[in-house]
C-alpha cells in the first residue's frame, strides 16, 4: 500500500510526514512525529486524551485521519507551554493537584485551553459540560473543575490593565 | 474520646507542595506504557478467541510466519511446562499456571477475548495482517456466564481438575466454584428467629471494569544471552519481573523491568498479560517488540470486577442493637480462580458488633475475562447489599440510619468477623464527623432524597525497599521500588524531608527499576504511603545518623556529640558546642570522612491499619425519565495521617466517583453468544465532569500508632461505601429499594412505573 | 485456630493445639498434618499472634500464645 506524503504545521513548527492512509491523526503525531504527549485511551473519540487543536477546532484525534493534517495547523499539547513557561492551566492543574496518574492530563488541558480562550469566565457548570468529552478515571474531576476555573480567574486578571 | 498522646508540629507532612513529576505530565513530556519505544523495535499483535468456550484443535501459523515483516509468531505451545506453583506477587495469590494460561491459551479458550496466538512485524499493518492468517481451528463448547448457572448441576465446567477448596468432606467430583469460605461466630439462626425487627434481601450486580485510561503495553527486549529488559506500566515491576519469569522459567535477575509512567491502574495492573509473550516474541526475533492493547480489548481480556449475588439477613432488637447477620454471596472469578471472596468475607459485616455472624463466600468460574483486583476487592459489592439491607432496618426500626450505625459501630478492642480485634480504627469517629457535617442536615428538594452508607477496607503493608542517598551538593535522592500512581512520590519526599528538616525541594524522588532497588510489593492494598513510607523514614533516618557521625568526624568531637537540628548538624557539647554544619558542607567533606553517604531500608512493613469511610449522598430522581443526577456528596474518611492532602483529598474523591459510576452505570453487558457487547468507552459509560457534582471531603485523623507519622492506607476505601450510599438516597427520593445494580434509568424507571 | 478455607481445605478441624517455636516451625508442623499447607503458606496465609498480624515468621512464640490462621488479604 502506498504511503501518503503529509507536510503540515504543529506547533507552529513546519512537519512532515509519510502516513498510512487509514493512519489516525494521532498515530502520525506519536509515531511518524514523535509527539507522545496526546494520549490513545480508546481510538473511538470517547476518552479525549488525543485531544489536539486543529486550525482552531478541538478535536479527538484518534477521529481525525493522518493525511487530513496536510496543509493545516495542529497545536497539541507540547505546544501549549511558552517555552518553559507553563501555561496558567497547566500551572494551576499542578497548584490543585489536578491529575494523579496524569494519563487524561495532556487531553483535558487542550481542551480546557480551547474553553479558556472562548470563554474566559465559564461556570462550573459551563466547565463540567465543556469536559464531558474527557474521562479521567483518577481524580472525580473534582480539582479539575477548581483548576480550569482557577486558571480562568487568572486569565482574566492577566488581561485586565492595572 | 483519647486526647492525642502527643501533639507534634510537623514541618511538611501536612502540606500541599507541587508533585515533582508534575510538570512532565502537564506538558506531555512523561513517558507511559504505550510512549515508550527502543531502537529496532518490532510491532506485535494478539489473536483473540472469538469463542466463550471452545477447544483449540489446531493453530496454523504458516501463512503468517510467510508474511513478508513478520519477525516471529507465538502460541501457548512456546511456554515451558510448568509445575503447578502459587505465588503471592500482585493483588492476591495466583497458580502461576493460570497466569501463563491467561497470558496465551493452550489447549482451551476460556472467554471471548482470550489470547490464542501472537504475532511481531516491523509495522503495525503488518502484524495486524498476520493476525488474519493465522488459521485457528475450534471446537465450540457449551459456555457458562451467570454465577448460579455456573453452580448448577451439568453445567459446562472450565476446569476439568477444579475441586471446591473450603468444603468438607472434599468434593470428588470438579465443579465451577473454586473455592468457599465461611466465617463467624454464634447462633445466627436463632438469633434471627428470635430478633424483634429482621430484613432480608438479595443483591444482583454483573462484572465492573477499572476504566483505567492507559490501555496496558510493554516493550520487551530478550536476548540471546539470556538476560532482558521489559518496560512498561504496572503497579509493581517487581512483580512483573517474579512472574514473567516465572511463566518463563527463568531467572529473575536476568530480567530488569523498567517501571514506565502508569496511566492508572486500580488494581488492575498488578498481573501480566503482554510481557511473557513481548519477552517470548522478542526471543524468537531477536529485537524488541512491543505489545499494546486496544480498548476492546481492555475490556475483553483485562480486569474486571467480579459480579455479585448476595443473600442478606439482619435482626436487631427493639432498641435497634444488631443481634444476628447472615451474609452469603457468589463472586465471579471468570476464567481462573480469584481473589475477592476472601476479601468480600472480610469486609462484609465486620463494622457492626454483632455477637451472631456468618459470612459465606464462593468464588465462581464462568466464560468470563479472569476478574483481578480493582480497588477495595471484593469489598464494595457485598457493602451494596449490607449497607443497603440497614438503611432497610432503621426505616423498619424507626431509628435514623446514621444514628443506628453509631449503635452498633465496632471499635478498637471488638472482634472482626474473623474474631481477631479491631486495631485503633476511626469508624466512629466518620460516623461522629458525618453527624456534625452541615450536609447531613441540609434541606432537601423536590423528588431529591439522602442516603448514607459506611464502609472500610483492610488495607496493607508488606515489603518495601527504599535508599536514600545524599548528593555531592548535599540535596537527596529517594529511590523507592513502588509505582506512582497519585502522587507517592510528593508524599515520600515530604516524609524524608520532615525526617532531614531540610525543604521539600531539597528531596527529589525516583522511582527505580528492578535492577536499581530491592524488592518492593505492588502499589496496591493502599500501602505504598504506609509501608514504602515507613521505610523512606528509616533509611532517612539513617542518613541522618550518618550525617551527624560525619560532622563529628569532620570536626574531630565525640560522635554523641552532635546532633541534628533544623536541617543541620550541631555540636552540643566541648570546646566546638555550637558549631553547625549543612547536608551541603558535611556532604562536601564526606569522601574524605567514610565514603559517601547512602542508607537503604528493606523492610516487611507491619502494623498497618484498616480504613473506614462514611458517604452522605444526595440524589435527584426525574420520575418521568428515571434518571439520577448526583446534586451533593460528601465523603468522611479515617485516613490517619495525611501526608499530602490534596492527594488523600484526590483517592477519596476519584474512588467516590468510581462507585458513583458502578451504582448509576457500569456494568458488563453479554449477549446470547457469550460475547460482550460494551467493550468500548461509549457503550461502557463511566461517569463524566457533568455527572457529578464537586465532592466534598473531610478527612477525619485517627493517626496510626505504627506509623512514624500515623498513616493509614486512604486509596480503595472510598469505593466501598458508594453503591449503598446512592442506593439508599434514590430510596429516599423515591420509597423505591433497588436491589440490583447499575441502578440506571431503565431499572429505575420500571421500579417508579410497575406498569409499564 | 484455621479460619475458612483452611480448616476445611487442610485440616478438617478449626482448633489445633500445638507447640511450635515460631511461626516457620508451626507451618512445618501444620505441613506434616496436611501435607502441601506449606507450599501455599505464604502466598495465602496470614497469621494473627495474640490478636495482631504477625508478619515476622521467625519471631519466637509464647507457649499460650493463640494464633490465628486467616486467609492473606491484598489489595488492589
Amino acid at each position: 500500500m502506498s504511503r501518503i506524503h503529509v507536510s503540515t504545521t504543529v506547533n507552529g513548527d513546519a512537519a512532515e510526514f509519510l502516513c498510512d492512509p487509514a493512519a489516525s491523526l494521532l498515530d502520525a503525531l506519536r509515531d511518524s512525529l514523535g509527539l507522545t504527549g496526546s494520549k490513545e485511551g480508546c481510538g473511538s473519540g470517547d476518552c479525549g486524551a488525543c485531544t489536539v487543536v486543529l486550525d482552531g477546532e478541538m478535536v479527538c484525534s484518534c477521529l481525525v485521519f493522518a493525511a487530513e493534517a496536510e496543509g493545516r495547523a495542529v497545536r497539541t499539547i507540547e505546544g501549549v507551554a511558552e517555552g518553559s513557561v507553563l501555561h496558567p492551566v497547566q500551572q494551576k492543574f499542578l497548584e490543585h493537584a489536578a491529575l494523579q496518574c496524569g494519563f487524561c492530563t495532556p487531553g483535558f488541558i487542550v481542551a480546557a485551553k480551547a474553553l479558556l480562550d472562548r470563554n474566559p469566565d465559564p461556570t462550573e457548570t459551563e466547565v463540567r459540560y465543556w469536559l464531558a468529552g474527557n474521562l479521567c478515571r483518577c481524580t472525580g474531576y473534582d480539582k479539575i473543575v477548581r483548576a480550569v476555573m482557577d486558571a480562568g480567574a487568572q486569565l482574566r486578571q492577566e488581561r485586565t490593565p492595572a | 474520646m483519647n486526647a492525642p498522646v502527643t501533639i507534634k508540629q510537623f514541618r511538611h507532612v501536612g502540606t500541599r507542595p507541587v508533585r515533582p513529576d508534575g510538570v512532565d505530565k502537564v506538558t506531555g513530556k512523561a513517558l507511559y506504557g504505550p510512549d515508550f519505544k527502543a531502537p529496532g523495535m518490532l510491532w506485535g499483535a494478539i489473536l483473540r478467541s472469538p469463542h466463550p468456550h471452545a477447544r483449540i484443535a489446531s493453530i496454523d501459523t504458516r501463512k503468517a510466519e510467510a508474511l513478508a515483516g513478520v519477525k516471529a509468531v507465538a502460541t501457548g505451545r512456546d511456554f515451558p511446562t510448568l509445575q503447578s506453583l502459587v505465588m503471592h506477587v500482585g493483588e492476591g495469590a495466583s497458580d502461576i499456571i493460570h497466569v501463563a494460561r491467561n497470558c496465551l491459551a493452550f489447549d482451551k479458550v476460556l472467554y471471548e477475548g482470550h489470547a490464542v496466538a501472537a504475532v511481531a512485524a516491523t509495522t503495525p499493518e503488518i502484524a495486524r495482517e498476520a493476525l488474519s492468517l493465522i488459521a485457528v481451528e475450534y471446537e465450540e463448547l457449551p459456555f457458562v456466564l451467570g454465577l448460579e448457572e455456573a453452580l448448577a448441576e451439568g453445567a459446562p465446567l472450565l476446569h476439568a481438575d477444579m475441586f471446591t477448596k473450603g468444603v468438607e468432606p472434599r468434593p470428588e467430583k470438579p465443579s465451577n466454584a473454586s473455592m468457599r469460605l465461611e466465617m463467624g461466630f454464634g447462633d445466627v439462626d436463632a438469633a434471627l428467629a428470635n430478633a424483634a425487627f429482621t430484613v432480608s434481601g438479595r443483591y444482583t450486580m454483573e462484572p465492573v471494569h477499572q476504566g483505567y485510561i492507559e490501555p496496558h503495553a510493554c516493550v520487551a527486549s530478550w536476548n540471546a544471552d539470556g538476560q532482558a529488559q521489559i518496560w512498561c506500566s504496572t503497579q509493581g515491576h517487581f512483580a512483573v519481573r517474579a512472574l514473567t519469569a516465572s511463566v518463563l522459567a527463568i531467572p529473575q535477575a536476568d530480567i530488569r523491568v523498567m517501571p514506565l509512567e502508569i496511566g492508572g491502574g486500580f488494581g488492575g495492573k498488578t498481573t501480566v498479560y503482554l510481557e511473557p509473550v513481548a519477552m517470548i516474541l522478542s526471543r524468537k526475533s531477536g529485537r524488541p517488540v512491543r505489545l499494546a492493547m486496544t480498548r476492546d480489548e481492555v475490556f475483553r481480556a483485562s480486569g474486571p470486577a467480579p459480579g455479585a449475588i448476595i443473600e442478606v439477613r439482619i435482626g436487631a432488637d427493639a432498641q435497634g442493637l444488631f443481634k444476628a447477620a447472615y451474609v452469603e454471596f457468589k463472586y465471579h472469578s471468570g476464567a481462573f480462580p480469584a481473589i475477592d471472596a476472601a476479601a468480600g468475607v472480610a469486609s462484609a459485616i465486620g463494622h457492626y458488633r454483632i455477637a451472631n455472624t456468618r459470612v459465606i463466600g464462593t468464588e465462581v468460574l464462568c466464560n468470563r475475562p479472569a476478574a483481578k483486583a480493582y480497588r477495595a476487592p471484593g469489598a464494595p459489592q457485598v457493602n451494596f447489599a449490607v449497607e443497603s439491607a440497614i438503611d432497610e432496618l432503621a426505616g423498619k426500626l424507626g431509628i435514623d440510619p446514621l444514628e443506628l450505625r453509631l449503635r452498633n459501630a465496632a471499635a478498637q478492642g471488638d472482634p472482626q468477623t474473623s474474631g481477631v480485634p479491631w486495631g485503633r480504627i476511626g469508624w466512629i469517629e466518620c460516623l461522629e464527623a458525618a453527624k456534625a457535617h452541615p450536609h447531613w442536615s441540609a434541606p432537601l428538594g423536590p423528588n431529591q432524597g439522602r442516603g448514607i452508607a459506611g464502609g472500610y477496607w483492610g488495607n496493607y503493608g508488606g515489603p518495601s525497599t527504599v535508599v536514600v542517598s545524599l548528593a555531592e551538593d548535599g540535596t537527596f535522592t529517594v529511590a523507592t521500588g513502588s509505582p506512582d500512581i497519585g502522587g507517592s512520590r510528593a508524599a515520600m519526599a515530604i516524609m524524608a524531608a520532615e525526617v532531614l528538616d531540610v525543604p521539600y525541594q531539597q528531596v527529589r524522588c525516583i522511582v527505580a527499576d528492578t535492577a536499581s532497588i530491592g524488592v518492593s510489593m505492588v502499589t496496591g492494598g493502599s500501602r505504598t504511603t504506609f509501608a514504602t513510607g515507613k521505610a523512606v523514614v528509616e533509611a532517612a533516618q539513617a542518613v541522618r545518623r550518618t550525617l551527624c557521625e560525619r560532622a563529628a568526624r569532620q570536626w574531630n568531637v565525640p560522635a554523641g556529640s552532635v546532633e541534628w537540628s533544623d536541617g543541620e548538624a550541631v555540636c552540643i557539647a566541648g570546646e566546638k558546642a555550637g558549631t553547625r554544619a549543612t547536608a551541603g558542607q558535611i556532604a562536601a567533606r564526606a569522601s574524605h570522612s567514610g565514603g559517601p553517604i547512602a542508607a537503604l531500608s528493606a523492610i516487611n512493613a507491619a502494623g498497618w491499619l484498616p480504613g473506614f469511610g462514611a458517604h452522605i449522598c444526595d440524589v435527584e430522581v426525574d420520575p418521568e425519565t428515571g434518571h439520577v443526577r448526583i446534586v451533593r456528596y460528601t465523603a468522611i474518611q479515617d485516613v490517619g495521617t495525611a501526608i499530602h492532602p490534596d492527594y488523600v483529598e484526590g483517592q477519596i474523591q476519584g474512588g467516590a466517583v468510581q462507585g458513583i459510576g458502578w451504582a448509576l452505570n457500569e456494568a458488563y453487558v453479554y449477549g446470547a453468544s457469550g460475547r460482550l457487547d460494551n467493550a468500548g468507552f461509549l457503550d461502557y459509560r463511566m461517569p463524566v465532569a457533568s455527572d457529578v457534582p464537586m465532592i466534598d471531603t473531610v478527612m477525619v485523623e485517627v493517626p496510626n500508632p505504627d506509623h512514624p507519622y500515623g498513616v493509614k492506607g486512604v486509596g480503595e476505601v472510598p469505593i466501598v461505601p458508594p453503591l449503598a450510599a446512592v442506593a439508599n438516597a434514590i430510596h429516599g427520593a423515591t420509597g423505591k429499594r433497588l436491589r440490583d445494580l447499575p441502578m440506571a434509568p431503565d431499572r429505575v424507571h420500571a421500579a417508579l412505573h410497575p406498569q409499564g | 485456630m484455621v479460619m475458612p478455607p483452611f480448616d476445611k481445605e487442610f485440616f478438617r478441624t478449626d482448633r489445633l493445639a500445638l507447640e511450635a517455636h515460631n511461626l516457620f516451625d508451626l507451618v512445618e508442623k501444620l505441613d506434616t498434618l496436611a501435607p502441601g499447607f506449606a507450599a501455599i503458606a505464604q502466598p495465602r496465609v496470614h497469621f494473627a499472634v495474640d490478636g495482631v498480624i504477625e508478619t515476622d515468621w521467625s519471631r519466637v512464640l509464647s507457649p499460650a500464645a493463640e494464633v490465628i490462621v486467616l486467609p492473606r488479604v491484598g489489595g488492589g
